[in-house]
């Protein structure tokens, strides 16, 4: 089963920067985005952001993410609609404020969540741990705490999905259609998952203890992740594209 | 030679004043051993595992007694890290033991940690991926590997530590004979090769017998008996009695040592003992083998013969069914399948070859691409999968998926209540499956044992007696006696009427409980037909790359080169019997037992079970 943030493997001008360099740019993305403020520069940096994915090799991922991200930004236009009273009235309770408001929330919220995926789709979540860890002094314990958190998503929706199968197989309706139906069936069911995933946590925990978890330090990892003309080029770029966003 | 591992009366409780997990256990590895640790579920296996790996103390709390010494310290005086460079342990649960996404970067994970000079490090990796033979796996993501290669991963990622001691929790758990044998056959290696000593706990008795050089059987958190293989299987009735399974063969020599043919000890571990043994007791008799061997009855007389399940119409038909999942690396192809009333087909083959696929287009869960799947005469296209759970009815492999409530008896009722059985009328029901099973109808499932959560499912499942049941690896996880009950019980369901489709890997309760087999594998139906038919035939099992059960490799052996007469007899009963017949003496008196076959091994378990009862 494929999610949306496993890794693409590839050899691009992306794949190779250092993770810690991959991360500053996705975050200089983040920021030039809610910077700007004009239509143009909010469309061009999404539009950057797609580009490089597609350049990358995860572009389908970029696409599946935006079909599950633009209901909700349609969802966040309608609320800010309804809410923004300044302005002069378009028509029914629509306002041009809210309009204009409404629209830039929306290309925010698309523009914030993709770079992060992005970012993660070019780089193992181990070399980002292990970068971190060298290069921002990050404690071990955090890194091993995300990587594993992110590890444990896929193995936690396979087992709400086997769940979920094996109460559907018992006659509760969660092929029913109505969706809210479906959400009051699906809590007692978060009670195995909660039960599993304690269980696995745990050992997980024990597991890693085991081989050695506590006697890692800075200087453990076998691969060293140097920053190297391509990531001081990124670094320049990525000041540049935050200038960018407080100039428009 | 020098213990690695010892341990002077341990004994240790969860929590505080706790029954006792172990008790009073005195036990020394030898270095350079292979030791299996077998006994049913709740003796102390897991425990024992996680005493000799040093997570008791560290990691688990509660209260220890006595000492446990590794290689010269007692365990409660080093760190659990300094343990770990000793003794590496592989858990049950092997998605959580992994820390990295590829394999490359888990099996790199120790050896940073551990703070190996990191010129020896590529060394190590390559070595360790060898050992194991998955050097091609070493850039695959952990995801996409298979139950055996992930397996073997998280093997390789403790040897690449060097460690001394290898203790692995049920590592074949999970996995297919074929699999299952072949992590064996690295311990192996790794034992004879490089000196590791292995202790592994594992309910394939099968598999204990051929790899270990040293049994040791729990019971009740103590050590009930210990010794080689040969040993441990001279003492049929006392294991039956603790729960623990014998081989097949080894059953067949007990019972003709019983009856004074051979000598007691040692008993035949592996099938090719036995049939030296069988084939030198008739050629003493000579010639008179010959001249019985036509009175003798073709075939074994000791399967259940069940009338009235070619019924009018089948309950389950499926009709040149085709599916495929969306990422396209699984699929069926065509199949065509029907399952009368009364009926219990196992669905065989290797891992990936369709099995619960197809189990799945049957409960409805997969709607079919083309052709057509009817249940209970519904069109499982056309009706939701709610609709067709009130006619059948699952028992998965893992219950801790099914079990949702607080207490058994709300767990047992909910089928009921979904199925629009007023909540009285359903408690009343449950209540009584409830007691039929001895659960205790207050407790909540999750503090229940793992066998007796696999008991509440299974309530849970009879509850409703449902049209059609089907069962997917029912018994994996389960000891030897909760094995039997469940499959008592599924008999049971199937003589009443309904329709069981199973798919187990565990080729004994194959052959002991099915009736008529459908051999699978690359998402086709091989072919179909009776137990014994099937199991006869050699080049289909081979296709679908199956071995046949000890008795059944046995009795085509002695058919081919002793007497025809064995010819497809299936039970350790009609081996003897047909010994016995052979050599001119009455067949049918049988001093204590040992011949019964693995169902009617369980009376106490099953408690009631009137069929039972006639036979015997």
């Amino acid at each position: 089963m494929l999610n949306v943030i496993d890794y693409v493997p590839g050899d691009t001008v992306l794949h190779r920067l250092n993770p810690v360099t991959k991360l500053i740019l996705a975050a200089a993305i983040i920021a030039a985005i809610v910077l700007a403020d004009g239509y143009a520069a909010l469309i061009a940096l999404i539009a950057l952001t797609l580009i490089l994915g597609i350049y990358a090799g995860s572009g389908s991922r970029l696409l599946s993410l935006l079909k599950v991200l633009v209901p909700i930004a349609a969802l966040m236009l309608v609320l800010q609609l309804a809410f923004v009273r300044h302005g002069e009235t378009v028509a029914l309770f629509v306002t041009t404020d809210g309009l204009v408001s409404g629209t830039k929330a929306c290309l925010r919220l698309l523009g914030v969540a993709l770079p992060l995926v992005l970012m993660l789709t070019v780089t193992k979540t181990t070399d980002l741990a292990n970068a971190c860890v060298e290069k921002l002094h990050l404690p071990y314990k955090y890194a091993f705490t995300f990587t594993t958190a992110l590890r444990f998503v896929p193995i936690f929706t396979q087992e709400m999905n086997a769940i979920m199968e094996a109460q559907t197989a018992r006659g509760v309706e969660f092929d029913t259609k109505n969706p809210f139906r479906k959400m009051s069936l699906m809590l007692p069911v978060c009670i195995p998952l909660l039960v599993t995933s304690v269980g696995k946590t745990d050992a997980t925990a024990l597991a890693a203890e085991q081989r050695g978890f506590y006697l890692r330090t800075r200087a453990s990892s076998f691969k060293r992740y140097p920053m190297r003309a391509i990531d001081v080029a990124a670094l320049a770029v990525s000041v540049a594209l935050v200038a960018f966003g407080i100039v428009l | 030679m020098q213990p690695i591992i010892e341990m002077r009366s341990v004994s240790f409780s969860y929590g505080g004043d706790g029954e006792r997990a172990l008790d009073d256990v005195s036990l020394s590895i030898e270095s350079g051993a292979f030791v299996g640790v077998i006994g049913p579920s709740g003796a102390g296996k897991s425990t024992l595992a996680a005493v000799l790996s040093g997570a008791i103390p560290h990691h688990f709390r509660g209260q220890l007694f006595g000492e446990t010494i590794v290689d010269g310290t007692d365990t409660c005086e080093m760190t659990l890290t300094d343990i770990s460079r000793i003794v590496g342990s592989v858990n049950q649960d092997i998605d959580a033991q992994m820390v990295a996404s590829v394999v490359e970067d888990e099996i790199l994970f120790g050896l940073e940690n551990f703070g190996v000079d990191h010129r020896r490090i590529e060394k190590s990796i390559t070595a360790a991926l060898d050992a194991v033979g998955i050097a091609d796996l070493r850039d695959r993501e952990i995801a996409t590997l298979s139950g055996g290669q992930k397996q073997k991963v998280a093997i390789a990622a403790i040897l690449a530590l060097a460690p001394r001691v290898l203790v692995l929790d049920e590592p074949t758990a999970a996995l297919d004979p074929v699999s299952s044998r072949m992590v064996f056959d690295v311990l192996r290696d790794l034992n004879r090769n490089e000196g590791i000593t292995v202790i592994v706990i594992e309910q394939k008795v099968a598999l204990l017998s051929e790899y270990c050089d040293r049994l040791v059987v729990m019971n009740r958190g103590g050590v009930a008996l210990t010794g080689t293989p040969h040993e441990v299987f001279a003492h049929g009735p006392e294991l039956r009695e603790i729960g623990v399974d014998s081989p097949r063969v080894a059953r067949i020599s007990n019972s003709l040592a019983r009856r004074g043919l051979c000598p007691a000890e040692p008993p035949c571990l592996h099938v090719d003992e036995a049939r030296l043994l069988i084939e030198n007791l008739l050629a003493r008799v000579g010639n008179r083998t010959r001249m019985r061997a036509a009175d003798a009855p073709a075939g074994s007389p000791h399967i259940p013969a069940r009338s009235g399940k070619q019924g009018p119409e089948p309950v389950v038909s499926m009709r040149g069914v085709n599916f495929a999942y969306p990422g396209g690396d699984a699929s069926v192809n065509n199949l065509e399948l029907s399952v009368y009333p009364g009926e219990l087909v196992a669905l065989i083959g290797q891992n990936g070859a369709g099995k619960t696929t197809a189990t799945k287009l049957v409960n409805g869960l997969l709607k079919p691409a083309s052709g057509t799947v009817r249940v209970a005469g519904l069109d499982t296209r056309q009706v939701p999968v709610s609709q067709i759970a009130r006619h059948v009815s699952t028992l998965f492999q893992n219950p801790d998926r099914q079990l949702c409530k607080n207490t058994v008896l709300e767990e047992v009722a909910f089928g009921l209540e979904l199925g629009g059985v007023a909540p009285q009328d359903a408690r009343a029901r449950a209540r009584t499956v409830i007691a039929r099973y001895g659960l205790d109808e207050a407790a909540a499932p999750f503090s229940l044992s793992r066998g007796q959560r696999q008991m509440v499912a299974l309530a849970s499942v009879v509850v409703l007696e449902p049209q059609v049941v089907v069962l997917d690896e029912p018994t994996s996880g389960l000891d030897y006696r909760e094995c039997m009950t469940v499959m008592e019980t599924v008999r049971e369901m199937a003589e009443r009427g309904c329709a069981v489709i199973m798919v187990c890997h565990d080729m004994e309760v194959v052959s002991d409980f099915a009736e008529r087999l459908v051999v699978m594998a690359d998402g086709c139906i091989l072919d179909a037909g009776p137990t014994a038919e099937v199991f006869a035939d050699e080049g289909l099992l081979r296709r679908a790359r199956v071995r046949p059960p000890q008795v059944i490799e046995l009795s085509e052996l002695l058919a081919e080169e002793v007497s025809p007469a064995f010819n497809g007899i299936s039970e350790v009963s009609g081996v003897v019997d047909t010994v016995m017949a052979l050599m001119g003496q009455d067949g049918t008196s049988d001093p204590d037992g040992e011949t019964e076959s693995a169902p009617q091994a369980n009376r106490e378990a099953a408690p009631r079970d009137p069929k039972e009862a006639d036979r015997a």
